[in-house]
């Protein structure tokens, strides 16, 4: 394995570069030969270039017209998840390349700024804002989930009329995509946001240890079947023979476990990582046109999901019952763990790339993990009882929303900003820093799958409904946390039993719902002793 | 006689070196304001900016929240709030899990008050008398260095100490048991966990309350006793204890008011859990009003916080009264 040498100055001038090219295609200021030279010059893959062809003449239709807003001077400000790399990627690209484009082709100035929340706080400091009316975030990055509360409080702008007026925002997204971040209630045609950033869970592998000849033989040797080394081969893991895996894997003496993945309280962190093993099984956690949870969640089939979520403990390292967000990306960059399951949007991060740079640069050389010793697949799948393989893995990523109380010009300047997202060739610039696009014709571009290493793991995830957003509801808040001290309370062994947590969380869910008037069903007198 | 008038005479003149007299004499305040100075509502105009300040920030929001807890008031909901008179309070009353939170803070608070004010009175105590022990000074301030740390660096720390994997506490653990503990994540351990904290916390508050009561004591009575031989057990029943009971319980009194609302300490590092193994009322509160976002929920559990710890702070003030007045009744008999 080698590890290159960051050439930090070399990289960050070429990335200006690439960018300033972008920009000078966006608004037409560098002719398509041009174009080709400089792109080439760069070291850009054709198929950068050829989207960039592709897509020239639309940059400048977009452009065309006289905003009624030229020759004014905006500050923008958009609230984002804090430490959260994709969150910072828009920021970034409204800043270098929107604000150019705004100037030159609308006639306006625009100063964006960021203000971040991490995950757990970024609601409170939305709704705190939005509550009081105000205008402080022009737009914000929301988790999925949240778009009912925003929605039902009238804090964010309805898209359907924006959309009808501004025809080039009529973007085919990713079905999955479409119905996560854009859809409130759930199965209507009422638009709330756009999506920012798509996400799925993947299964990042430390392809250095896997493909050790030793390793290979030893596990043949061991479990009667070859481990596995590619993608399509990784396609065909079940969750049992993920077990086996990670069994293997698990050496204390050595400081190296099989497998972690998220099990913390925090947030949605439990619920997003336990529910995989619950809709691949079969279980469901509500129904949503009736609000009814007790019932549904509480079943045989979860809890025994229930149990098999738990069982992977066994395989990962001590304390892997508070592990997050950051405390994987920690441990497996450490070697601490052969596989670990996590957001496919911190791809880079998990390699230990160079976040901006060539892929392949290691960001921390002291990390025993390096780019080029990972390989990003499909988490395993759940064998049915026609023997075929099934994964319907929980849905991350954020959408973009509008708060209702902007101005009429800064709601002008956040659709413009939103015509401008979706570009072709911003959506291309967004892909080539790592992002994850969620349009049809961004995932289709030739040489997507390879552009990033992760692209070809979440492009698998987020097609055919192997990925899926749960609880558009007003009373997500509430019921997470419910949920969250249920599973938490599971896993930790502060109660043994699945099927009472599932109870508690069930019961007490359907009870806020009840009381929110979101559902006519009463919990029933047996959760009169529903506790942890 | 003579010499008595020469010293009075002598009173209105001012000492050599200083000006006259007239020239020390405050300014005099012109009709207006001289008016007002002579006013009985001059004390009231120089309150008022404090009540103001007062009213605004501490007793308007109190009725708000105070009026919010008679609500079913969400702030994610469309719904508008709707008055359900003390149906908050009768959930609260209803609440098997509220109970075990209010339980456990109080098992916190008295474990941690407890042991501070044993191991801060044993160290004041040690400090008082070790007046000449070298390097004295820096020892005292490295000493009182945990209670002016901000919880949230010290929740911090504690998370990357505790740490399963790299923590220093699981390094020492190796080596004296040959065994790890995953301390925040374990649900028999996380609670001693986060009381050992806040112990090493506010342990050096007590110490300094101690010393602060210990200086509060009359020399001269220490050196009485010192002279009659009292044995040192005497001289802390009789002499020290009824000098420095006000200052020590004070302290008690501050930290037992602070150790029922913690929640930065036990949200860093075990968010409450697992489960809920370490929720304080402190921590659900936060997590029903800005998690949650439940304000009607919330209000009322804060209006029953706060009225659990005017209990604690009446409590304490008459303990303390109860015994003084006691003592002064026994004093005014004995003459």
């Amino acid at each position: 394995m080698t590890t290159r040498t960051p050439d930090r100055s070399q990289d960050e001038d070429q990335a200006r570069a690439h960018a300033a090219l972008l920009r000078d295609a966006v608004v037409g200021r560098v002719s398509r030969r041009d174009l080709v030279k400089r792109g080439a010059a760069l070291g850009l893959g054709a198929s950068a270039i050829a989207g960039m062809l592709l897509n020239y003449g639309a940059a400048k239709t977009a452009a065309q017209g006289t905003s009624p807003l030229a020759g004014q001077t905006f500050d923008m400000k958009i609230l984002g998840i804090e430490g959260w790399p994709p969150s910072q990627l828009g920021v970034d690209l409204a800043t270098e390349l929107f604000a150019p484009f705004a100037q030159q082709t609308l006639g306006y100035t625009v100063n964006f700024s960021f203000e971040g929340a991490p995950f757990d706080q970024l609601f409170q400091r939305a709704a705190t804002s939005l509550q009081s009316q105000s205008n402080e975030y022009n737009i914000i990055i929301s988790d999925s989930q949240w778009i009912g509360a925003l929605a039902a409080r009238n804090w964010i702008l309805p898209l359907n009329p924006i959309i009808e007026q501004n025809p080039e925002l009529s973007i085919e997204f990713e079905p999955t995509a479409r119905a996560g971040y854009q859809v409130y209630p759930d199965g209507s045609d009422q638009l709330w946001g756009f999506p920012q950033e798509g996400d799925t869970i993947a299964l990042f592998v430390r392809q250095d240890l896997f493909s050790q000849q030793a390793e290979r033989d030893a596990f043949q040797a061991a479990n009667g079947f070859a481990l596995p080394q590619t993608f399509e081969e990784w396609e065909q893991i079940d969750i049992d023979q993920y077990a086996q895996i990670c069994a293997f894997f698990t050496r204390p003496d050595q400081n190296l476990f099989g497998m972690s993945t998220q099990w913390s309280k925090v947030y949605d962190y439990i619920t997003c990582y336990l529910y995989p093993f619950m809709f691949s099984t079969g279980g469901e956690v509500w129904d949503p046109a009736t609000g009814q949870v007790e019932g549904i969640l509480n079943t045989e089939t979860n809890a025994a999901a229930m149990e098999k979520n738990k069982s992977f403990l066994q395989y990962a390292p001590s304390g892997a019952t508070n592990h997050g967000i950051p405390e994987l990306v920690d441990v497996f960059t450490s070697g601490s763990i052969a596989t670990c399951l996590q957001w496919s949007a911190l791809g880079p991060q998990m390699m230990n790339q160079q976040a901006g740079a060539e892929p392949g640069t290691v960001a921390d050389p002291a990390r025993p993990v390096t780019p080029d010793g990972v390989l990003i697949v499909p988490p395993p799948g759940f064998r049915q009882a026609d023997g075929t393989l099934r994964r319907t893995y929980t849905l991350g990523g954020q959408p973009w929303v509008i708060n209702a109380y902007n101005t009429p010009e800064q709601t002008q300047v956040a659709i413009d900003f939103m015509k401008f997202w979706y570009l072709p060739e911003t959506q291309a610039e967004f892909a080539a820093r790592g992002g994850n696009p969620c349009t049809i014709e961004a995932l289709a571009a030739p040489g997507f799958e390879e552009q990033q290493p992760h692209f070809r793991a979440y492009k698998y995830m987020i097609q055919n409904e192997r990925s899926r957003d749960f609880w558009h509801s007003p009373s997500y808040a509430e019921m997470l946390l419910a949920q969250q001290e249920a599973f938490s309370a599971y896993v930790t062994d502060v109660v043994t039993d699945p099927m009472q947590a599932l109870t508690y969380a069930a019961c007490t869910q359907q009870q806020i719902l009840f009381d929110s008037e979101e559902s006519e069903i009463e919990p029933s007198d047996a959760c009169a002793d529903a506790t942890l | 006689m003579a010499q008595l008038e020469t010293q009075l005479d002598g009173v209105g003149s001012a000492p050599a070196g200083l000006p006259p007299a007239e020239t020390l004499a405050p300014p005099r305040l012109r009709g207006g304001l001289r008016a007002l100075d002579d006013s009985r509502f001059f004390p009231i105009f120089l309150l008022t900016p404090i009540l103001i300040f007062f009213l605004v920030w501490n007793v308007i929001p109190l009725l708000w929240l105070l009026g919010l807890s008679f609500y079913r008031y969400k702030l994610t909901s469309s719904r508008a709030e709707k008055y359900v008179g003390f149906e908050n309070f009768r959930d609260i009353y209803e609440s098997s899990a509220l109970w075990g939170t209010l339980g456990r803070t109080l098992t916190f608070m008295v474990t941690t008050v407890g042991l501070a004010t044993v191991l801060g009175v044993g160290l004041g105590l040690l400090f008082w008398g070790s007046t000449r022990m070298p390097g004295r000074r820096l020892a005292l301030t490295m000493l009182f260095t945990p209670m002016v740390l901000p919880p949230i660096a010290v929740g911090t720390f504690y998370r990357l100490i505790y740490d399963p994997t790299f923590g220093v506490a699981n390094y020492y653990a190796d080596r004296i048991f040959g065994r790890t503990f995953d301390f925040l994540g374990d649900k028999d351990l996380a609670f001693p966990a986060v009381i050992a904290v806040d112990v090493w916390m506010w342990t050096p508050f007590m110490i300094l309350m101690t010393l602060a009561a210990l200086g509060s004591v009359p020399k001269a009575e220490l050196e009485a006793a010192e002279v009659d031989r009292l044995p040192w057990s005497k001289r802390l029943r009789y002499i020290v204890l009824p000098h420095g009971k006000f200052i020590l319980m004070l302290g008690i009194l501050l930290r037992t008011i602070d150790a029922f609302k913690t929640t930065d300490l036990v949200y860093l590092m075990t968010n409450g859990g697992p489960g809920k193994q370490t929720e304080t009322v402190g921590l659900n509160l936060y997590r029903t009003g800005f998690e949650a976002f439940q304000m009607g929920d919330a209000s009322s559990l804060a209006v029953v916080t706060l009225l659990i710890a005017v209990a604690f702070t009446s409590i304490y003030l008459y303990v303390l009264n109860f015994r003084e007045s006691r003592a002064q009744a026994q004093t005014g008999a004995g003459a």
